[in-house]
């Protein structure tokens, strides 16, 4: 059992684990904080892929970007239909766990068939240096014209979602 | 937790995991990849989650102004 292995196992056992935590968990809040253990897991898959790049973006974006934006959410739209005032009351309902529980074994169970009937021959040895330079070259000649796509689209998003959230009278 | 949850948020967050994992898998593919076409797919996947979950929680927010609740079994259609 080498280190890297070790270290593998480690990372899915957060990753997997706190998302399972968070399916099972009815307290918004506490979904929240599994999601961050989740992020953290996989900026660790990330870096053992070899994408550094990856696994920075990744934490500065969900972790810094995205799980605020869905603490904001929580905060925004908190209904205290249950009462008491006296705690924060932030479980949410739930429809009937059967349905999902079978659905979510089905795709699993499928997904599992059709990679393992997979043939996966001929895979090169991985280069474990760094891709930043990589990365960046190839950002700004072979996918400029996508990356120049990406950075409209994100600017177009940013508008859109604004006027959304607005007060429409 | 698509299907599982009622709360609309705790539905966003369902998406935002499937997409993480899917972005993994490209990643992880990547790995043994000499071109890394893998990884800079998942670097523009990775801006385009961002871009939904923007506009999505937006939608949330206006929703809840509405109906003043965010509970999906209980939006109904207006016919």
């Amino acid at each position: 059992m080498t280190p890297l292995m070790l270290s593998f196992l480690a990372l899915v056992g957060i990753t997997c684990g706190s998302a399972l935590v968070m399916l099972w968990t009815k307290n918004i809040l506490h979904a929240a904080l599994a999601m961050f253990m989740t992020m953290l897991g996989l900026a660790g898959l990330y870096v053992l892929a070899y994408a550094d790049v990856m696994a920075v973006s990744h934490l500065m974006i969900y972790v810094g970007g995205v799980l605020i934006l869905i603490l904001f959410g929580i905060m925004l739209t908190n209904q205290n239909s249950r009462g008491d005032k006296d705690q924060n009351n932030l479980v949410t309902e739930e429809s009937s766990r059967v349905w999902p529980v079978l659905i979510g074994l089905a795709i699993f169970v499928g997904l599992v068939f059709i990679l393992a009937r997979g043939n996966f021959s001929g895979v090169e040895i991985a280069d474990p240096n760094s891709k930043l330079s990589f990365v960046g070259i190839s950002l700004l000649t072979e996918y400029a014209m996508p990356f120049e796509l990406v950075g409209i689209y994100l600017l177009i998003a940013l508008i859109g979602s604004t006027y959304i959230a607005k007060h429409h009278d | 937790m698509l299907i599982l949850k009622r709360n609309a948020i705790f539905v966003l967050m369902g998406i935002e995991l499937m997409l993480n994992a899917a972005n993994l898998n490209l990643i992880a593919f990547s790995r043994q990849d000499t071109t890394n076409q893998g990884l800079l797919l998942g670097i523009f996947v990775l801006v385009v989650g961002v871009c939904e979950m923007a506009v999505a929680l937006a939608l949330v927010i206006q929703a809840y102004r509405q109906f003043q609740h965010i509970d999906l079994g209980r939006f109904k259609s207006r016919n």
